[in-house]
């Protein structure tokens, strides 16, 4: 059965960073693909954005399996960016989007920074993408294979040239696997991003211990899920007083409520990744909490939550 | 293919049925009208919270007039040991989550006149579905089953109901029919090259172990039959979106939770 969000006076609209959303829930990347995968549980074009799966030049074949492992309220993942390359997210994926009547923040990866702007001249061409979210989780050869996002000068160089290739709307996300998102923040605000998300996922290991072996085949894997929301609110709320962009918040949300903490924090919209594996409609379940709290604590728009922390 | 829902289905049964093994019996009428033989569940256990992740089941039986889908499970980790204490209640089941097997449309084209099905330990369960609907449409077919034990070797009274001829069977301690590994049954079958009516088998179903799974692919394919396995693979979102499942063919990587379960033994690249 498909589901949309249940009808409301309550004002949802929001805008992050020049990108106007119906609702603040959009999906996080990599949990969601296109959406297509989902059409039997969720309206996508009742969500304020899709966000899809990261996209390379050529297409990437990923990591070796096992690709994930379950640990305390939450897994983690080594799927290695696994992707066919933009060609086929602007043939099958982006007009199936547009069709559906959903928004497009199409999630752009890559190995150089070269590798970056030309996904994003491509898209550019197509002219189907509505916003861009550039991942600088990756390793990078320009920034001498350790990831890119965790070196401010790499980052202003990355997003700077991103910058010159696109009018659209230019979110950037950042890793949680550094000593000072703020720093990491800053840097992507001053190259001219419109906007920020975070968290990625954070750098974890699950070892099983009668085999003696690592469980994923990659050993190391990106953790999410319920388990890295404290982790996620603390640094969107770091981020949001130390630069002044929206913010795009995400790490563990299920619920309603999740999704008011991150608006409290200081996020603007918010996605939803891990909570997809957990219950297909999960997404529509984040919009419909919102307009419950809204309802019940008597707030006429949605916009009043953002960064309405009380410290 | 059907679309899939997010059934709540209800606990009607769920009792020990063998060694480590359970029958859990549901109230899902969607899916139990909409199964096909070989696809499966992704199911959400409730109670462990700490456990995010669904787990996948196959079908083992069902009954669309009543609504009902059979699982039978072995409790090998956290959530399948846990699984036997829910005796009511409700779990949550997408479905039906995968392809099915090709017996019953290549009967129907006429490349396949004989099939021979292997299941080693509860690998028998997703076979289950696929024997009832060959009997059902009176195709010609042989069961194989392996297990470890005679008690482990719970699915025979249902197999022996809707086979012509007594499946072959063997156990790893020898407590029923062979004494080892099932595969000497199957090439033994195999390498007859013909039953008593004068069929070759030209179509091989199998699910079990890995192990067992490649060297029956072998056999199958060494005899000229066309072999489809079904591969179990963790999965987070069980319905194509993640990448999780991805098994390496020779058409490169694809998702055994919807290109799969079942694949044919020639494009799989083993490990
Ligand atoms: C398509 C499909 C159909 C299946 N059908 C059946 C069935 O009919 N009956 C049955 O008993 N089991 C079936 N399985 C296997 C079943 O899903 C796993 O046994 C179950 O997920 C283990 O959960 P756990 O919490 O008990 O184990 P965990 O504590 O999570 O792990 C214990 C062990 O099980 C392995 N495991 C975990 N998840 C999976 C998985 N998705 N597939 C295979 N191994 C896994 C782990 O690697 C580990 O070695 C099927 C699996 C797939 C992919
Ligand atoms: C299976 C999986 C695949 C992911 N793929 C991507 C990706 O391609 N690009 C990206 O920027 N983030 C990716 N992520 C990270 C998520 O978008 C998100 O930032 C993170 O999982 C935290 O949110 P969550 O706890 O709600 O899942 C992936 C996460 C998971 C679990
Ligand atoms: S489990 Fe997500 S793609 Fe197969």
């Amino acid at each position: 059965m498909t589901r949309k969000p249940r009808e409301t006076s309550v004002r949802l609209a929001v805008d992050l960073g020049g990108l106007p959303m119906a609702n603040p829930v959009t999906t996080a990347s990599g949990t969601f693909a296109a959406g297509r995968e989902y059409a039997d549980f969720v309206d996508v074009s009742s969500l304020g954005a899709v966000t899809t799966k990261g996209v390379s030049l050529n297409g990437w074949e990923g990591n070796a399996s096992p690709r994930i492992a379950e640990t305390p309220s939450g897994m983690l993942n080594s799927i290695g960016l696994q992707n066919p390359g933009v060609a086929h997210l602007i043939e099958c994926d982006l007009p199936w989007l547009a069709a559906a009547g959903a928004k497009a923040i199409v999630n752009v990866s890559g190995h150089s920074f070269r590798e970056y702007v030309e996904v994003i001249e491509a898209l550019e061409a197509a002219g189907t993408a509505d916003a861009y979210e550039v991942n600088i989780s990756c390793p990078n050869v320009d920034a001498g294979g350790m990831t890119l996002g965790t070196d401010p000068a790499s980052v202003q160089t990355v997003v700077s040239l991103c910058r010159e290739a696109t009018d659209r709307p230019l979110i950037v996300k950042l890793t949680p696997n550094v000593t000072d998102i703020c720093e990491i923040a800053r840097a992507a605000a001053s190259a001219g991003a419109d906007a920020l998300s975070l968290i990625n996922t954070l750098l974890g290991m699950a070892i099983d211990a009668r085999s003696r072996r690592p469980v994923l085949a990659r050993a190391v894997g990106g953790l999410s899920g319920p388990a890295v929301k404290p982790v996620a609110l603390r640094m969107v709320w770091q981020v949001h007083q130390a630069v002044d962009l929206p913010l795009l918040g995400m790490g563990g949300i299920c619920t309603g409520t999740d999704a008011v903490e991150f608006m409290l924090a200081g996020a603007t919209a918010v996605a939803v990744g891990t909570a997809n594996f957990m219950e297909p409609a999960a997404a529509v379940d984040v919009v419909d909490g919102i307009i419950d709290y809204c309802e019940q604590q008597g707030v006429a728009d949605v916009n009043e939550l953002i960064g309405g922390l009380r410290c | 293919m059907a679309p899939l829902v997010n059934e709540h289905a209800s606990i009607l049964q769920n009792r020990p049925v063998g060694p480590g093994l359970h029958l859990l019996q549901l109230h899902m009428p969607v899916i139990a009208r909409q199964v096909q033989p070989g696809q499966f569940v992704h199911m959400r256990i409730p109670g462990r919270e700490g456990h995010i992740l669904r787990r996948p089941f196959s079908i083992y039986d069902s009954d669309p007039e009543a609504g009902t889908c059979e699982i039978l499970y072995q409790a090998v980790g956290s959530l399948t040991s846990y699984l036997p204490s829910l005796q009511e209640g409700e779990v949550e089941a997408i479905g039906p989550v995968g392809r099915t097997w090709s017996a019953l449309e290549r009967f129907r084209e006429g490349s396949a006149t004989r099939a021979l099905l292997v299941g080693g330990g509860v690998g028998a369960a997703p076979l289950h579905l696929l024997a009832r609907r060959l009997s059902e449409a009176r195709l010609p077919f042989d069961v194989v089953l392996g297990a470890q034990t005679r008690d482990a070797l719970v699915c025979l009274p249902r197999y022996e109901r809707l086979c012509a001829a007594a499946p072959a069977c063997s156990t790893d301690d020898g407590s029923f029919g062979f004494a080892g590994f099932c595969t000497p049954l199957v090439e033994e079958r195999l390498a007859k090259g013909c039953t008593a009516d004068g069929n070759p088998y030209d179509y091989v179903a199998v699910c079990g172990p890995e192990p067992l799974m490649r060297i029956v692919c072998g056999q199958a394919e060494a005899a000229g039959a066309y072999c489809e396995l079904s591969l179990e693979k963790r999965m987070a979102c069980g319905v194509g979106a993640c990448l999780s499942c991805v098994v390496e063919t020779v058409h490169g990587k694809k998702r055994s939770c919807v290109d799969g379960p079942i694949f044919d033994s020639r494009e799989v690249v083993w490990a």
